[in-house]
């Protein structure tokens, strides 16, 4: 068989079913000045979608990673206003992953950003976690917190599970005005942590650059969409905008930019399924691709639409406030870019085609 | 078209001068929240101090309360005023295209009205151009002005109008005459309408990142009378085209992001940057550089007396692209999260304008008008 990308459609079907029929535009509205949305969440929760690529045996939906990037990208493409990647992606895994209970509700994880400060020490009664966690998802609204945490010495790693009432939580916004908390720890727990192998560390940072690749991916499509459909109903000097050539090629623009985005994030989950760490190479270019195409198809998109596309009564900004968010997730400048340099270095020269055809 | 090399008189080397002492004490860094050049907001006293100092309508003649400068003195005052992301929300239409528009097509009477207070900073007005089905294609308006005893009743609504919830008076284009033979350029005109007219309602409506800003200005049966027709009935397009004029190729159109590059160069002073920085730092001020070059030579060209119309648009068009690619090579560059609660001023401007740059190159005319704009300009007379 020749097809590299064998997700049910019924499964993409269900979901867009789903996530259109609960994240209409008043919803993903007011999810923004409440904090949460329930109304969303509820459903998604209910239809076992929250927990798609995570084993049945430890209470997940079962499916595999690529399902789970499959529904990821679906919700992106509706501005689904949750902690949908947190919960199957990463949060939860961690939990599965260092065998921990999974918590019934939404499950956020610790991002890691580079001046976070927990660590843990080993003590007489289980282990003490200190220190602070910047941008973690809706923070206050899950059930539990995920984290990564190294001893003292860095000689271990520990998968933490920690309440939100148990962590002193300061709100902050991203810029599509998602909740991105920063949280003091400092406690010590008799459970609720794991040893872990050292490579989860590596595991959680491209699985937390794809699940933002998916998102960014379905929030593409989903603009180009918009703008195709702007562009035939608005009218001015007597025709729709979009028959103008310098409107046509906005279009084209962004859907090529949509496209690329789509097919290769597509392409860098299935093989992420078999293995993330052996996936380096494809998450990485995928995601430089993504992250590239948000810059530009935002501009397109907005160009496109003129005023309209400004104000928070129209539906764009669902889609580019957070294409806009999401590109500085998981992902610092040249990050990803260098991944793929660097592979492009270590094959050589001899090497580079077969690399770009692999 | 053509750019000549221009420089600064010492007169007008030390109106800068000043401008800048004036700064230095007004505005130390830190003291003020710093905005994004022309998207910054109200502060009646900032701009009275400015018009005290002869800064507000200084083109605009003696006789009227200006002080009958040129168009590049007013140049230095606001390339310094918009590079420091100073409060001039207030006056800064009545200042950039009102009073100039009023002055040149304005009646006696509308000079001697308006003229006084817009130069002492006390009258702050909108743009009523925009409407739901006429962006681009202006000429398309559909509100309608109609004769009445002593004056006109308005009719229609404006939208994306900026500032009406808190300014004083808005420019309305507007249809005078019903449209004959398909001829859409004739019959429209300009009133002045003040905005607590009876029969005027100002809907809010929300900016992309939350603020307030834009209105929906809805006009039923709204009385202007004769005396507040700007200039010449049925002349609307005309000067509606000039006023457009005054809207491009100043430093407004090429500044809105440098307050970025600015406090980059601030939060990391000491501190060595390498070599991607120094690159993304010598692209982007060389074109800072250029750039204000050109924007210049507009301004000597209007006191010329000539009509740069096309090589304004050129530079609004170029200036406008640019300032959305610093913010771009900003963020190639810098780790963050841009977060528009944060603790930092360079990260709030980022955040900022983020979610306002997208119509930098919308406001005053899209990218894509004036590209057409400037290649019927090339057609007429040619690259040089
Ligand atoms: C921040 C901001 C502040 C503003 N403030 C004011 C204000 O105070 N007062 C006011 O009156 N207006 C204001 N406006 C409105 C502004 O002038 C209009 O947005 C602008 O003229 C474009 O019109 P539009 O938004 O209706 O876009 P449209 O005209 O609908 O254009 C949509 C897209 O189609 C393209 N297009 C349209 N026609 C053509 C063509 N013939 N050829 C090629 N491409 C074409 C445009 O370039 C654009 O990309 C403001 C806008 C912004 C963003």
């Amino acid at each position: 068989m020749s097809d590299l990308f064998t997700v049910d459609p019924l499964l993409t079907e269900t979901a867009t079913d789903l996530f259109a029929s609960t994240c209409d535009f008043d919803e993903v509205q007011a999810s923004e000045a409440a904090g949460w949305s329930e109304a969303v969440w509820a459903p998604v929760n209910e239809a076992g979608f929250t927990r798609i690529g995570l084993p049945e045996s430890a209470g997940g939906s079962g499916g595999t990673l690529t399902d789970a990037a499959e529904v990821l990208r679906v919700a992106g493409a509706h501005a689904a206003p949750i902690p949908l990647a947190e919960t199957m992606m990463l949060g939860g895994w961690l939990a599965v992953v260092a065998e921990l209970p999974l918590p019934d509700g939404p499950v956020t994880v610790v991002p890691g950003t580079t001046n976070d400060t927990l660590v843990a020490t080993r003590s007489a009664n289980g282990l003490k976690v200190n220190g602070s966690a910047h941008r973690v998802p809706w923070a206050a609204r899950s059930d539990q917190i995920a984290a990564l945490v190294p001893d003292t010495d860095a000689n271990e790693l520990f998968v933490v599970m920690v309440k939100p009432e148990d962590v002193a939580i300061t709100p902050s916004t991203n810029l599509a005005g998602e909740p991105r908390e920063t949280i003091e720890i400092d406690v010590e727990l008799d459970g609720g942590f794991a040893v872990v192998d050292s490579s989860v560390a590596d595991q959680l940072r491209l699985r937390g650059a794809l699940s933002r690749t998916m998102l960014m991916a379905g929030a593409l499509e989903a603009m180009s969409a918009l703008t195709l459909g702007y562009t035939a109903e608005r009218s001015q000097f007597g025709r729709p905008i979009g028959r103008f050539q310098a409107v046509q090629q906005h279009l084209v623009w962004g859907a090529q930019d949509a496209a690329i985005t789509k097919m290769t994030a597509q392409v860098a989950s299935v093989h992420a399924a078999d293995d993330v760490l052996a996936a380096r190479f494809e998450i990485a270019a995928a995601r430089q691709i993504a992250n590239e195409s948000a810059a530009t198809a935002t501009r397109w998109a907005h160009q496109a639409h003129g005023a309209m596309g400004m104000t928070q009564e129209y539906a764009l900004h669902h889609l580019s406030r957070r294409l806009w968010a999401w590109r500085h997730e998981y992902s610092t400048p040249g990050e990803w870019a260098a991944v793929v340099g660097e592979h492009a270095v270590s094959v050589g020269a001899d090497g580079l085609y077969p690399l770009v055809a692999s | 078209m053509k750019f000549e090399p221009t420089q600064l008189t010492s007169s007008e080397l030390e109106l800068q001068a000043e401008v800048r002492d004036f700064l230095a004490t007004e505005l130390p860094p830190g003291t003020y929240e710093r905005a994004l050049g022309m998207g910054a907001g109200k502060d009646v006293e900032f701009s009275k101090k400015l018009a005290a100092r002869g800064w507000v309508g200084m083109a605009l003649p003696t006789q009227y309360g200006g002080h009958d400068r040129t168009a590049v003195d007013r140049f230095i005052v606001v390339e310094e005023l918009l590079s420091h992301g100073a409060p001039i929300g207030h006056h800064w239409v009545a200042d950039r295209q009102t009073g100039s528009i009023i002055n040149r097509f304005g009646t006696e009477a509308q000079r001697e009205r308006f003229l006084p207070p817009i130069c002492r900073a006390e009258l702050a007005f909108s743009i009523g151009m925009s409407e739901p089905d006429s962006g681009s294609d202006l000429a398309s308006v559909s509100t309608r002005a109609t004769k009445t005893d002593g004056g006109w009743l308005l009719n229609g609504t404006k939208v994306w109008t900026s500032g009406a919830h808190e300014n004083d008076w808005f420019v309305v284009l507007c249809r005078s005459a019903p449209l004959e033979d398909g001829n859409k350029h004739q019959g429209l005109s300009q009133l002045l309408v003040d905005l607590s007219s009876p029969g005027l309602e100002i809907n809010g409506i929300p900016f992309l990142d939350g603020s307030p800003g834009f209105n929906e200005v809805v006009m039923t049966d709204v009385f202007v009378p004769d005396e507040l027709v700007l200039g010449e009935l049925g002349m609307g397009w005309a000067q509606n085209t000039s006023e457009l004029a005054y809207e491009r190729g100043g430093p407004d159109r090429w500044l809105s992001t440098f307050g970025i590059i600015e406090e980059f160069l601030r939060i990391n002073e000491g501190t060595p940057l390498g070599a991607r920085a120094h690159e993304m730092l010598g692209s982007t001020v060389a074109r800072y550089w250029g750039l204000r070059n050109m924007s210049l030579t507009v301004a000597r060209m209007i006191d010329r007396g000539e009509a740069p119309a096309v090589e304004s648009s050129l530079v609004k068009e170029m200036g406008t692209r640019f300032e959305q690619d610093v913010l771009q090579k900003v963020l190639e560059l810098v780790e963050l999260e841009p977060s528009p609660d944060s603790a930092q001023l360079f990260e709030r401007l980022v955040a900022s304008a983020i979610l306002t740059g997208p119509s930098f190159t919308i406001r005053g005319g899209t990218t894509e008008i004036l590209r057409s704009v400037v290649s019927k300009g090339l057609g007429r007379r040619g690259v040089a």
